[in-house]
């Protein structure tokens, strides 16, 4: 006997049970925003804020980070990008697994010296000027960015475009993939690797280290994340509740013995 | 930002938002990321579950003088990956481009593993054995025709302290002669020599945990943002944690950093002594002096006048230092009024009084930083000791947010002093003093009369040297002066000489190994063990992680193997592989047990990084070297245990524009890349970021010159010229009658436009002078 499939969740109650989620927490932060926002700091005293750094417990909160552009994100049914990312476009803009990403496209030089990237790459969402989705960075707290991320030469300084054929040149400038640098003998450390959980169905553990991409969604979200490691589920945000780092370094627990009396234990 | 206008200074914050609450939550729990220990595994150095194989060990990035932490992936012997260190107090998990980079520069193909000795003109690869004996012959037979300093070594400021104390004792206590001296000549010697002066010793009085409690940074001409890139995203999150830090900027042209200050007060070349002593006026008339601290702490000391510019090695500063008082210091700035300053400077005297309002607010913790151009400049010493004048007078100094550091760019800040490799020092001590060549005598086991009693000269007086042919034999040790040297072509002419032998080790092909008669191939940063210091005075150690390529090996053990064949193997008894700590521990006999500034190798090899005594030099209750007796702070460094506070006056430059030469030039550094790029110039990345260098224009005088975006110029100085592209309105924006360009670059040599005029006290050269631009290649109007 064929089993049937028990029959699907209409659209509409799905969205009530988004809709409340959303609305839930939205409470909830407004909630905390009032309770902080009793006694505005001033420029001399240094707000409560500023106490949370000391806590272990704020590496967790950079999974938040953008949580702001999951709530208002950017409507993906509205463009196609011109330039789906993909993992092969991923790391072809890195060094090796972990090295900060080549900026892919052309600055100005304002830009170069303003270091204006996070108009974009804070919240995300589709750019005119270059025909594609925005990747959002995991941590807009550090607006230095062109510190660690460089940009190749035959594309800093451009023009913004004027024409719709003018945008391509914004990338795609002549020379732009040619390399004209010293050969090296360079051997990267491998890839990620996501595994497979332990248990079949159980969420996979993180395969990267974390430092500066804590906030899971900025890369694994939306239309600007890398299509093979999109989530099906961005509205969990807590990702870290379910995705979690093993390392592989730590020995299998064994509780060691201990000897905590002499004597036969009271046996006759 | 705000260009030559006072920014309104009573911000506040605004109610909280939803989107501010957020953004404070998440720039909160960064921060809380970046300033705290990790403790999911993440950062630990371990083999990494994800990268089966790949172990991570704890190393010290050596492409700059900031000394950031970094973790080194390894796997099957090579450096395959590089994360920031969370456990390292400099950097705090964080690197820069360069950093992230690093470990690439071990990797280019054209890297010399083999010695390669000149066989009719050109460099043939031979056995290493060989090339060291050849050496050893050069040197023997040099020094018996030509005496013993006819021959000296020119050491790098990326010189691990091993290199340079094995150096010393090469020099100093084998051979007996007096020439030695490094490249941090060029970089750093007028900090050095600034230090003496005002605090008589050598230990930055500051460090980078005063960026976390400062409320004003004033940057003196530095480009942190591209200099000391960590650094500046420190100082900007802590102005992002409280909006009532303000960030000035004095400098030549505008910059990335320029678009981070809340002001940026753009100056002529060369008129800073000008601006700092009206700083100075301003504070002494709004009677905002700190009179207990200066009444405790302080003595007032009348500079030499018209020491000349060191162009023909006349070096005259003998008598600096008169001593002087209050009131002969108060008449002496009173011809410094800011409006003075502004004439020549160019800054507004309203800019001026606004700054020195800063220092003078009793409220406010302000940090003073500079860079190489402060110390690149005619007067270097005279400008650093007016640095600190302004913290001294107004006691913002050695206390948590209080302090005035120069951030140099390189990694081996302070190393050759401190193990005896720089001009005129030893191992802690100096030449000069009898007492200390008898320590170094008794140490090394040397007759004490080996020991050139006199100061020896600095590089560039070396390099002359070279030239009149007092010098013969020189090796020149991981660092490229033929393309560094202001004059450049006069002293790579010099080089060239049939009867000049130059011996280079080098990890790759330089302008420096196109001069050399022999080549020794150099290992590179964890190819070897070593001990750096940053510009904080914080020494780390980095423990060998990958075989050195074919013969390459460390300048301390190719010295070690010269001296061998030399007959002095009993001087240099140390073996791989516990060289450095051996090393390590003959170079602690040079500091009294009672100081406790130099930590255990232990220490060293266990944390990333050890500040000793405390990072508050001078601080009676940090600093054990301190006296508690003299109060909150004792300046132990001179003998009146104070600090001295300088009467240095206004001079001009060595050269300035004219009508046949109307434009300043200045150079400096890109983020991209480091020194001259021998090894930056190897990454991919970061070549193809800024694979040439430019010259930076106002658009003004571009318009004016006929000269269009990226067309080619030259630029013609009385010592040479260059051809090169320039760039308008590109990343530094200079304003009318300046021009720049990035140093990096071999192909555009751009110290060859420099005149060779240098400080006098430091000796360190000059990076300004006055050129004239000629379009090459017009194509229409800007």
């Amino acid at each position: 006997m064929r089993r049937r499939d028990p029959a699907p969740r209409p659209l509409s109650a799905r969205l009530l049970v988004i809709g409340v989620a959303v609305v839930a927490m939205l409470g909830a932060i407004v909630a905390v925003e009032r309770l902080t926002n009793r006694a505005p700091a001033t420029a001399e005293q240094p707000d409560a804020f500023l106490a949370l750094p000391q806590e272990p417990i704020a590496y967790e909160a950079d999974v938040f980070l953008t949580h702001e552009a999951t709530i208002d994100g950017p409507d993906v049914r509205r463009r196609a990008s011109a330039h789906p990312r993909s993992l092969a476009t991923y790391r072809r803009l890195r060094a090796f697994p972990g090295a900060p990403p080549r900026v892919p496209h052309g600055l100005t030089s304002a830009e170069l010296r303003a270091t204006t990237c996070n108009t974009c790459h804070e919240r995300g969402g589709y750019s005119q000027r270059f025909g594609a989705y925005a990747p959002l960075t995991p941590h807009p707290e550090l607006p230095a960015c062109l510190q660690c991320h460089v940009v190749d030469a035959v594309v800093t300084g451009t023009s913004l475009p004027i024409a719709p054929d003018d945008r391509c040149r914004q990338c795609h400038a002549p020379g732009m993939q040619a390399s004209s640098a010293p050969a090296l003998d360079w051997e990267s450390a491998p890839w990620p690797q996501v595994r497979r959980p332990a248990i079949e169905g159980d969420p996979p553990p993180i395969p990267h280290h974390l430092e500066f991409r804590g906030n899971c969604l900025a890369c694994h979200m939306g239309p600007n994340a890398v299509a093979e490691i999109r989530t099906t589920h961005p509205e969990r945000t807590s990702c870290r509740q379910c995705h979690v780092r093993l390392d592989d370094a730590v020995p299998e627990y064994v509780r060691p013995a201990v000897a905590v009396r002499a004597g036969s234990g009271g046996a006759p | 930002m705000h260009r030559d206008l006072p920014c309104g200074m009573d911000a506040t914050m605004s109610a909280l938002d939803r989107r501010t609450f957020l953004k404070r939550m998440a720039v909160a729990a960064a921060a809380g990321a970046v300033a705290t220990p990790r403790e999911d595994g993440a950062t630990a150095r371990a083999p990494d579950e994800a990268q089966a194989g790949v172990t991570w060990n704890k190393a010290p990035c050596v492409l700059c003088g900031v000394g950031c932490g970094l973790l080194v992936g390894i796997q099957k012997g090579r450096a395959v990956g590089v994360r920031g260190d969370p456990d390292s107090p400099v950097s705090r998990g964080l690197a820069c481009a360069k950093g992230y980079h690093s470990v690439q520069t071990l990797y280019g193909r054209d890297r010399i593993t083999r010695a390669l000795v000149r066989q009719n003109g050109t460099l043939a690869a031979v056995p290493l054995d060989q090339a060291l004996d050849l050496v050893a012959r050069r040197l023997r037979e040099t020094i018996d025709r030509h005496g013993r300093n006819s021959v000296g070594i020119y050491g790098s400021a990326e010189w691990t302290i091993p290199d340079a104390y094995v150096a010393a004792k090469f020099c100093r206590g084998a051979l007996g002669t007096h020439h030695l001296d490094t490249s941090a000549r060029l970089f750093t010697a007028s900090a050095a020599a600034g230090l003496d002066s005002t605090f008589g010793g050598r230990g930055p009085v500051g460090s980078y945990d005063d960026i976390d409690h400062a409320d004003v940074f004033v940057l003196w001409n530095v480009n942190l943002a591209e200099t000391d890139p960590v650094l500046f995203s420190r100082m900007l999150t802590r102005k992002r944690r409280n909006p009532a830090v303000r960030i000035i900027e004095l400098a030549t042209r505008t910059t990335r950093t320029s678009y981070a200050s809340d002001l940026s007060l753009i100056f002529k070349p060369q008129t800073e002594l000008a601006i700092a002593n009206a700083l100075s006026q301003e504070i002494v008339a709004r009677d905002a002096a700190n009179h207990d601290f200066i009444d405790q702490h302080v003595a007032f000391k009348r500079g030499k006048t018209g020491i000349g510019y060191g162009l023909n090695d006349d070096l005259a500063v003998d008598g600096d230092g008169v001593d002087a008082s209050w009131n002969d210091y108060k008449a002496f700035l009173a011809a410094y009024t800011p409006e003075r300053a502004q004439q020549l400077s160019g800054v507004s005297a309203d800019s001026i009084r606004f700054l020195a309002s800063l220092y003078a607010d009793r409220s406010r913790k302000v940090m003073t930083a500079w860079g190489d151009a402060v110390n690149q400049h005619v007067r270097g010493t005279w400008l650093n000791n007016l640095l600190y004048n302004v913290h001294l007078l107004t006691g913002k100094i050695a206390s948590p947010g209080n302090a005035a550091l120069c951030l140099t760019g390189q990694p081996g800040t302070g190393i050759a002093y401190s193990a005896g490799a720089e001009a005129g020092s030893l191992p802690r001590g100096a030449t000069q003093h009898e007492e200390d060549r008898q320590r170094a005598a008794r140490i090394w086991g040397v007759p004490a009369d080996r020991i050139e009693p006199q100061a020896g000269p600095t590089a560039l007086q070396m390099f002359r040297a070279l030239e009149r042919g007092d010098i013969r034999m020189l090796w020149i040790q991981r660092t490229n002066p033929m393309a560094a040297l202001p004059d450049q072509a006069r002293y790579a002419r010099a080089a060239a000489r049939e009867d000049r032998f130059i011996v280079v080790s080098e990890a790759y092909p330089t302008a420096t190994t196109d001069v050399a008669d022999i080549v020794l191939p150099g290992a590179l940063w964890i190819e070897r063990d070593g001990i750096v210091v940053n510009a904080e005075g914080r020494p780390q150690h980095f423990a060998q992680m990958v075989p050195p390529p074919a013969d390459a090996a460390s300048d301390a053990w190719l010295m070690i193997e010269v001296a061998r064949r030399l007959g002095h193997g009993a001087l240099f008894p140390w073996q791989r592989p516990q060289l450095v700590e051996q090393i390590w521990e003959e170079y602690r006999k040079f500091t009294p047990e009672a100081d406790q500034q130099v930590p255990s190798f232990t220490d060293l090899r266990v944390q990333a990084g050890v500040t000793r005594p405390a990072v508050q030099r001078y601080s009676a209750p940090a600093d054990p070297a301190a006296d508690r007796a003299r109060g909150a702070f004792d300046f132990y460094g001179h003998a009146d245990h104070r600090a001295w506070i300088w009467m240095r006056l206004f001079e001009p430059a060595a050269e300035s524009p004219d009508r046949e030469y109307p434009f300043w030039f200045t150079t400096g550094s890109v983020l991209e890349h480091w020194g001259t790029g021998t090894l930056t110039r190897r990454v991919p990345a970061l070549h193809r970021a800024v694979p040439s260098a430019y010259l930076e224009i106002n658009r003004d005088d571009a318009r004016s010159l006929g000269i269009a975006n990226r067309d080619t110029v030259r630029v013609v100085s009385r010592r040479g010229s260059i051809e090169i592209e320039a760039r308008i309105d590109f990343r530094g924006q200079p304003p009318r009658g300046l021009v720049f360009a990035p140093a990096f670059d071999e192909a555009h040599p751009v110290a060859r436009l420099l005149l060779d005029a240098v400080c006098p006290i430091s000796g360190q050269p000059e990076a300004r002078c006055a050129v004239r631009v000629e379009r090459l290649t017009p194509r229409g109007q800007v």
